[in-house]
Formats: C-alpha cells, structure tokens, sequence
C-alpha cells in the first residue's frame, strides 16, 4: 500500500521525463534515421528520463527534497541527465565525437537547463495531481498540505490582484 | 532616521506608530512592521514573470543571429548586459520591498518631471508592435499566413484576454507557463543531442573574449543593432521598473502593506491606493533581520533564476546556432546580406540543417510563441505601469479608477500597434524590432541614473546600497548611454 502511495507520486515527474525523451525520438526520426532506431532512440531517452523525473516526485513525497527548490533539484538531473543520455547514446546512438567524459560534461551543464524546464512544469502539474490523490494516499496529503500553506502566505499578501 | 518620535497614545494595535519617514517632497511614508520573509526559497515568486519576459527575443532572436554573423566572441557584451541587469533587478526590488511603491512613485519623490519623463519614453517605445512582428513572421515560415494577419490578430486577442474575465487570464497564464516549461524541456533536450563540448567551449570562452569587436561590428549598419542587443541581454526597455509593480503587487516586503489592487477589469470595484508606501523602522535589529531575509530572497531569484535561467537558454541557443553554422557555413554570408529579413528564415534553415526539418519549424514556433508570450506580458505590464503612473499623479484620474485607465492604455496601445502595422512607416519585423531595441537603450541608461538617485537618497542610511553596487549601476548608466551617443556621434545614426 505504502509503495502504490509512492508510485502515484512519481506520476507527473515521470510523464515529464518521458515526454521531453519522446522528443529525441522525432528528432532523430526526421533526421532521415529508421523508423525503428527513431523508436529505439526515443525510448532509450523516455525511459531513464521518465523512470528519473519520477524517482524525484518519490524523493519529494519522503521529504528528501523541499517543494520548488531549485538548487537540489538541479545536482539531482546533473547527474541524472547525463546518465540518460549515456544509455540513450550506447543503445542507440551514433557514437560520441569528443569521447565520453567531455561528451558527459557536455550534458551535465545542459542538464542545468533540463532540471530548471523540469521544476517549472513539475511545480505546476503536481499540485494538480495531489489534490486529485489526497483523497486516498496519506503521502499526497502530506505534500499537498506543504503547497497549500506556501500558496496561502503568498495568496494571504496577493489578493485578486488582477 | 528622519522620524518623529510620537509614542502611540492608546493601547491599541502596537504595530501602527505615527512615526514617518520623510522622503522626498511627496506625502512622508509611515512607519510599519516588515512582514516575514518567506519561509523557503520558492521558485514562484514574482522573478518568474521577469524570466518569462527575459528569456525572449534578446536570447532566441537578436544573439544567435550576432553569433552566427561575428562568432561566439561578440557574446562578451551579453556577460556584461545580462549580469548588470541582474543588478538592476536586486536594486529595484531594494526599493519597491523597502516602501511598497514602484520605481515610479520613487523617481516622482526625487523630481517629478522624471517620472514623467519614464511615462513619455515608455509610449515612445511601446507603442510599437516589436515583439510581435518578429513572432509573427516566423508564424508566417511555418504556416504561410501572412505576418500582418497574425500580428493583428494576436494584437486584438492580447486585448480581448485582457478585456475579459480574469478567470480565462488565468487559464492563460497556465497555458503560457506550461509553454514556457516546454520551451526551456525542449531547447535542453535539443542542444544536448545536436551540441558537443566543443561549442560550448567557443560560446563560454566567448563570453570573456571581453573587448572584441570586428571592423565589421563598427558600422553604421550594424552597431546600432549590437546596441539595442545588449539591451535586449535579459528584461529590456522598462520591464524592470515594472517588475517593481509586480513584486508590489504580490506583497513582497513592504507591499505587503498597499492594499490589494483590484481586478483590473472590474470597473465597478474602485481603488484605494494610498499615494504613497511605508517604511519600517530601520533602527530595529529585529526589523533588520527580516530585511536580511528578504534581501536572500529576492538576491536567490536574481542570481539563480534570472541570471541562470538566461545564461542557460542563450547558452542553448547559441550552441544550436553555432552547430547550424558549423553544417551550413553559406548561413553567414545570407545574414550579411542587405535583407535583414532573411535572417529568421536561414537561422531556420541552418537549424533543420543541423539537427532535422521538425527542428527548424521547433525553432521558428519557439520564436513565435516567444513573440506571443512576450506581447502578451509587455502590454499588460505596460498598461499597469502607465494606469498606476497616471492614477497616482494626474488630478482628477483617480476618479476615473485603475481598471479603466488601465484598459485605455491597453487598447491605445493596441490600436495604435495595428494602426502602425496596416499603414505604418515600418516596412518589415526586423526594422521595428530594432527601433525598439535601441530606444530601450535609452530608458535603460536613464532608469540606472534614477535608480543611484532613488536608492540613495530616498532610503534611510542603513539600508542603502553598498557601494559596489553604486558602482556597478553607475557603470550601467555609462555603457546604455554611453553606446547610445557612440552610435550617434561616430555613425550619425540614432535608430538602426
């Protein structure tokens, strides 16, 4: 019951992860690739990003990262994102040019830029998804009630300001 | 601190002293408790509507064109704008979390016709459909429809959201920050399958190739468009001053205090906005300590969010330009041509070059959404900005209410952006995208001064700026203006 609890919570970090990795799929479609590798390339990237982002929303649901944080969030896909795409080269790819570490401390720093699209989104879908599953999972619950006090303090001093 | 120590006489609220704090010729500002900082550093404050607006035209458009023209070393003049800007931006929030005023009410307490002179200059560069155009022709790329269509139709319907319900705002809002989200998902994913380590060494080390200018950046045709790019580096033009009426209006510091502005649009409920804001007491070691906080804030918000945010997106952009130019080297000579309105269309076709055809239409529906995203928040912020101006400052125009000055100056500036668009002088998106580009220069130099001006003097001693900070503001005054008469006395050219 406590796992399906976690489970749920990975939910919007995962689809997250796996839509931005579905992209590297339509990329390398059109770059004149197979239709299988096309396939192959872009589940080689949805799967780790997807299984990655989810792993965060669990991590956030125990209390091992603070809601809309910036700084932890950003180490975790620095060493994430890489690593996706990593697997994503070795399974499918076309061979790294600089050799693997630069081709690793290349996607670390782009990983910077990954982990802030992935806070943006992550920030405004699962609030979302916790008022649907507060309901029946204590874990959501708890969480959702950390975004509500934010939201109340900010909401307190915002007023209908438009 | 320049107060006049009256005791409260009864025993109610302890926090309300009639003690003020005298700034400027304008109504003196009570003596109030700083609220709590934040609890946490959150990355939803006000800051995000400022990235929202920055990581815009500057980042996707104007820089990876220059790069692609005169290579990453050009891009030492972005360092520099970027991080100034991020200066700015910690300095005007010291202002609008210390009072709870905007810049503007600031700039009235030192001179009032400088205020007013930000209320001129603000018409004279918003009023044209910049932002838009430029969107809109990489709308007409993709789809065949033909730019002015778009634009008008995008002018009228950035009015009729506005116009409407805040409810479909807000719906809006969503929408656009999901994009936003994707845009920013999607550029990373894209540089890290199409760059290598390679060009984000030549786009970093272009960052310190500090002093590089070729013989080619020197002319009359092309400085003016470096200018206005280096004010295009982060928030351009005004949007930081308006970023104080945000940070206001979500209550940071001493906003806290005003009383909630109304729905814009719901005429029937008037403000009541005091002419001026508050001030707390700055001689309190408790009230200080809360300042402290605030000061982390919004200083995590400028370094992080703003400056990083930027820093990464252009870095992004920049490395797919430079693979584009690296597949497509005939990319440059296009650009160096004499129609500048091929600029969009080859930095689209380098792009599908480089990575596939769906990145090249990626690319011009960023642009596009950019364009929209950009309008949208530049109007609005316009509008609040002269309605608030406008209510505080001229007699008789509080009668009218801030929703309806409001919605005059949106639709002025609406219909005036399509007047110009149908039968205007501009010939192309490029030609008023630049216009406005160097205009801003000059609103930029100018809010430095008003800023030194503001934030020394008006301010009680101990939480002035530091003066390394003076001084980087101080530089900021020089390089606006100073590129802006370089542009004028050697080229004999004020608009590019």
């Amino acid at each position: 019951m406590i796992r399906r609890h976690s489970i749920e919570l990975a939910l919007p970090g995962a689809s997250i992860g796996a839509v931005a990795g579905a992209m590297a799929g339509g990329l390398t479609l059109f770059a004149g690739q197979p239709t299988g590798l096309a396939a192959l390339s872009a589940l080689a990237l949805a799967a780790p990003l997807a299984f990655f982002g989810g792993l965060y929303g669990v991590l956030l649901g125990h209390g091992v990262f603070r809601p809309g944080t910036f700084g932890p969030v950003g180490l975790y896909w620095m060493a994430a994102f890489p690593v996706s795409r990593l697997l994503q080269e070795s399974v499918a790819g076309v061979g790294m040019a600089d050799g693997v570490p630069l081709f690793l401390a290349f996607q670390a720093m782009v990983s910077l830029g990954f982990a802030i699209g992935f806070v943006w989104m992550h920030e405004r879908l699962m609030p979302h998804w916790l008022v649907r599953r507060a309901g029946d999972n204590p874990l959501a619950k708890d969480l959702l009630s950390q975004y509500v006090r934010y939201a109340s303090l900010v909401r307190a001093r915002k007023g209908a300001r438009r | 601190m320049d107060t006049s120590n009256t005791p409260p006489a009864t025993a109610t609220p302890p926090v309300e002293d009639d003690r003020v704090w005298k700034a400027g010729r304008l109504e003196p500002m009570p003596i109030r408790k700083l609220p709590d900082a934040p609890p946490s550093v959150h990355i939803l404050g006000p800051t995000v509507f400022l990235v929202a607006l920055g990581v815009g035209m500057g980042e996707s458009y104007m820089w990876p064109r220059l790069v692609l023209l005169f290579g990453p070393e050009i891009r030492w003049l972005f360092l520099i704008g970027v991080t100034l800007q991020a200066v700015v931006m910690l300095e005007m929030a010291r202002y609008a979390m210390a009072t709870g005023e905007s810049i503007f009410s600031g700039a009235a307490r030192v001179f009032k016709p400088l205020m007013w002179f930000f209320f001129i200059v603000a018409i004279a560069v918003y009023i044209w459909p910049g932002h838009l155009s430029a969107g809109a022709a990489a709308f007409e790329e993709i789809t065949g429809i033909p730019w002015v269509v778009t634009a008008v139709a995008g002018l009228i319907l950035v009015g009729v959201v506005f116009t409407l319900a805040k409810v479909i705002y807000n719906l809006l809002e969503n929408v656009l920050s999901l994009l936003i989200g994707a845009l920013v998902l999607g550029t990373a994913v894209v540089a890290a399958m199409v760059g290598s380590w390679s060009d984000v060494g030549t786009t970093i080390t272009g960052m310190f190739s500090i002093g590089y200018l070729p013989s080619e950046a020197m002319s009359a045709a092309w400085f003016p468009v470096i200018v206005g790019a280096c004010a295009f580096a982060g928030p351009s033009g005004m949007q930081q001053m308006w970023y104080t009426l945000h940070l206001r209006d979500s209550g940071a510091g001493m906003g806290a205090h005003i009383p909630k502005v109304r729905g814009l649009r719901h005429a029937g409920e008037e403000e009541e906005m005091p002419n001026r804001g508050f001030m707390f007491d700055t001689d309190d070691p408790a009230e200080m300590a809360k300042w402290k906080g605030w000061r982390r804030w919004v200083t995590f918000d400028a370094l992080l969010l703003f400056w990083g945010v930027t820093m990464l997106v252009t870095i992004s952009f920049t490395v797919i330009a430079q693979s584009a130019v690296r597949i497509n080297p005939g990319v440059r000579d296009v650009i160096r041509g004499d129609d500048r309105e091929v600029a969009l269309t080859a930095m689209a076709d380098a792009v599908s070059a480089a990575g596939s055809s769906v990145l090249g239409v990626v690319f011009l529906g960023f642009i596009a959404l950019i364009g929209l995203n950009a309008t949208l928040g530049l109007f609005d912020s316009f509008s609040r900005g002269q309605a608030d101006m406008t209510f505080n400052f001229v007699p008789g125009a509080k009668k009218l209410g801030m929703s309806k000055l409001y919605g005059i100056f949106l639709w002025g500036v609406i219909l005036f952006g399509i007047g110009i668009l149908l039968f205007g002088p501009a010939d192309g998106p490029s030609a008023i995208l630049d216009t406005l580009a160097f205009l801003s220069t000059f609103a930029m130099g100018a809010y430095c001064v008003t800023l030194l001006l503001v934030n020394n003097r008006m301010l009680p001693k101990p939480i002035r700026p530091k003066w390394w900070s003076n001084a980087i503001i101080g530089f900021g005054a020089v390089f606006y203006l100073g590129m802006l008469l370089y542009s004028l006395f050697a080229f004999g050219v004020v608009v590019g």
